[in-house]
């Protein structure tokens, strides 16, 4: 069985690093809509 | 719309078709036809997933939704990518570890036969009438605003679609897919694009206007179970909602169950939880953008064409004289928005916002009034959101452009409806047919049986589509009660997982599962349904935990 880095696995360290940057991504999107709301939501 | 675009329409359709059938391999047996012989790459399996997911509603209806509603909506996503990840770590391993061909297979292998035919009942209940539901939403757009019977619109949707899921299975819908899916891209671009090359004022100003409105609120913290789109409703309801879809619905869990390994199976799921966020974000903010293009190009009073022909016929002189002040009022919105655009100082800004937010109210007044009338000339709901992008498009995109976006709206029904179809397909002959009618039968006789399934199937859904006008709240009812069992399907799987549920307890706690949520829908009809998803795990899992318990110690 292949397993990519990043990978989600059962076994610590892989799913760890994916779920860092799955939530990383989330959290810049997030960051850049609150942005968009703080700045020009009236 | 010109003949250019239907050229293009056309095009799409006959290329998807042929290639969606070219790439079909290894069809010949029940494995290849069903799970591709668990041969498919991650990024195919995640394009399909993510193609499956977006429907033509979410193309049309979810930009209508920011144009009018602004972009909150995306809170309904903020639980998508920890669902995906818990997934990737829970019954991901178990479904495609154990070689299954459907989720509710894998059950009886944990519990009994009786609650794998449950659920398996329930997803053909649901997604059998669903699949119907979502071939009719953009066939009931497309003829409106074509002009032509909807019977057409769904035989465009219906026919090439059922013809390469019926004959070249999984690997035809999920090859399909990964085009579609790039055309969906595609053609949400080209809006933007057009946008913001045609767009009157600058970003800044646009997102001033918009945001003058309330368009660009994402978050809303508010802990009001009645709220539908909350932070909080997203990030708790909807993490239960989509670790059912992705977790236990079989027209998700077949994409990855053809994946080569539970590593690709896990990576197809995270292209969905890195993109899905920033997609429907883009999605809602075309809408918003053609809010404010709108501000300076006079749209139509109603959007749905069908209903202002009928307006016009039936009440022409009350909707002449909206008309009338619809005109008027939006000059004077027109100018109020450029005073906002060029208010110089906060006093400034503050007295043109206020004037703008004013005459914004009257015409969406006299947009109400043209609403009321359409409804009592037609009898319909106006669902007039969905109509607004279509317009959009067919009015303000350059010639091939509009061609590539209707193209765009049949590529993401098609992949919706492939998916479901393949699904229905799977569910009925292996967890009924084979189950309960053949057990001995070859894999040929299986095979032929597939693909009739796939056929009865698609041949229900146009029916469905065809006569979903008149079926309107039977399907209603359908989707409404749908959502009773959703989450109780999930604390089934979650059941499953852990070691000391037995078969009486999963099957006891579906039923009280779908009870309470039945109670909740009824005792407190406003709670919003991302809620109902919660109730319904959590019950199933405390009363199935319960009754293992009781029954392990008798």
């Amino acid at each position: 069985m292949t397993t990519r880095r990043g990978t989600p696995g059962a076994d610590g360290p892989g799913f760890r690093t994916t779920l860092i940057r799955v939530l990383t991504v989330q959290v810049i999107a997030l960051a850049l809509l609150w942005l968009l709301q703080t700045l020009y939501h009236v | 719309m010109h003949w250019i675009n239907w050229t293009i329409v056309v095009v799409y359709l006959v290329w998807v078709v042929w290639d969606g059938l070219r790439k079909s391999k290894d069809t010949d047996s029940v494995e290849g036809y069903f799970v591709a012989g668990r041969s498919l790459s991650w990024w195919v399996v995640g394009l399909s997933v993510m193609a499956t997911q977006l429907s033509a509603i979410t193309m049309i209806g979810t930009p209508g939704q920011g144009a009018t509603d602004g972009i909150r909506f995306v809170q309904f996503y903020f639980g998508l990518p920890l669902a995906m990840v818990i997934l990737g770590v829970t019954l991901v391993p178990f479904l495609h570890g154990s070689g299954v061909y459907t989720a509710y297979e894998y059950l009886e292998r944990r519990f009994d036969a009786k609650t794998r035919s449950l659920t398996a009942f329930l997803f053909l209940l649901s997604r059998g009438m669903s699949a119907g539901t979502i071939m009719a939403a953009p066939g009931v757009v497309l003829s409106a605003i074509f002009g032509f019977p909807l019977v057409w619109s769904v035989a465009l949707i219906g026919i090439p679609t059922v013809a390469y899921t019926m004959i070249g299975g999984v690997q035809a819908v999920a090859w399909a897919d990964v085009k579609q899916m790039f055309l969906i891209v595609i053609a949400l671009f080209a809006i933007v694009a057009v946008l913001a090359v045609q767009m009157p004022v600058n970003p800044h100003d646009a997102l001033q206007i918009a945001g003058a409105t309330g368009r660009l609120k994402a978050f809303d913290f508010s802990f009001d179970p009645n709220e539908t789109y909350t932070f909080w409703s997203g990030i708790i309801g909807g993490t239960f909602l989509m670790l059912s879809y992705f977790g236990t619905d079989q027209s998700q869990v077949q994409r990855y169950l053809t994946a080569r390994s539970v590593d690709e199976a896990r990576s197809s799921l995270l292209m969905s939880a890195y993109w899905k966020i920033p997609l429907q974000a883009l999605i809602l903010l075309v809408g918003v953008g053609v809010f404010v293009y709108y501000q300076f190009v006079r749209p139509p009073l109603l959007f749905n064409p069908a209903h202002e022909a009928a307006v016009v016929q039936e009440q022409g002189a009350a909707y002449g004289d909206l008309q009338r002040r619809y005109a008027e009022t939006f000059t004077l919105r027109e100018t109020a928005a450029l005073n906002v655009a060029e208010a110089d100082g906060d006093g400034q800004a503050r007295a043109a916002m206020d004037a703008f937010l004013a005459r914004e109210a009257d015409i969406q007044a006299i947009r109400g009034e043209a609403l009321s009338l359409a409804e009592e000339v037609t009898g319909e709901a106006s669902r007039d959101v969905n109509y607004i992008i279509p317009r959009f498009v067919l009015s303000e995109l350059p010639l091939g452009l509009a061609g590539l976006f209707i193209a765009g709206v049949l590529a993401a029904a098609m992949s919706s409806i492939a998916a479901e179809l393949n699904a229905l397909a799977t569910t009925s002959v292996i967890d009924f047919y084979r189950r309960w009618v053949r057990p001995e039968a070859d894999d040929a006789h299986y095979l032929r049986v597939s693909k009739g399934a796939t056929a009865f199937w698609g041949i229900f859904a146009c029916v469905v589509a065809t006569y979903a006008a008149t079926l309107g709240s039977l399907i209603e009812v359908v989707n409404r009660y749908g959502s009773f069992f959703y989450g109780s399907i999930l604390g089934v799987f979650l059941l499953a997982m852990l070691p000391r549920s037995r078969g009486t307890g999963a099957f006891v706690g579906l039923i009280a599962g779908m009870s309470a949520v039945a109670a909740v829908n009824f005792g407190a009809p406003d709670v919003s349904f991302l809620w109902h998803n919660v109730i319904g795990a959590v019950t199933v899992l405390v009363v199935g935990l319960a009754l293992s318990g009781v029954s392990k110690r008798a």
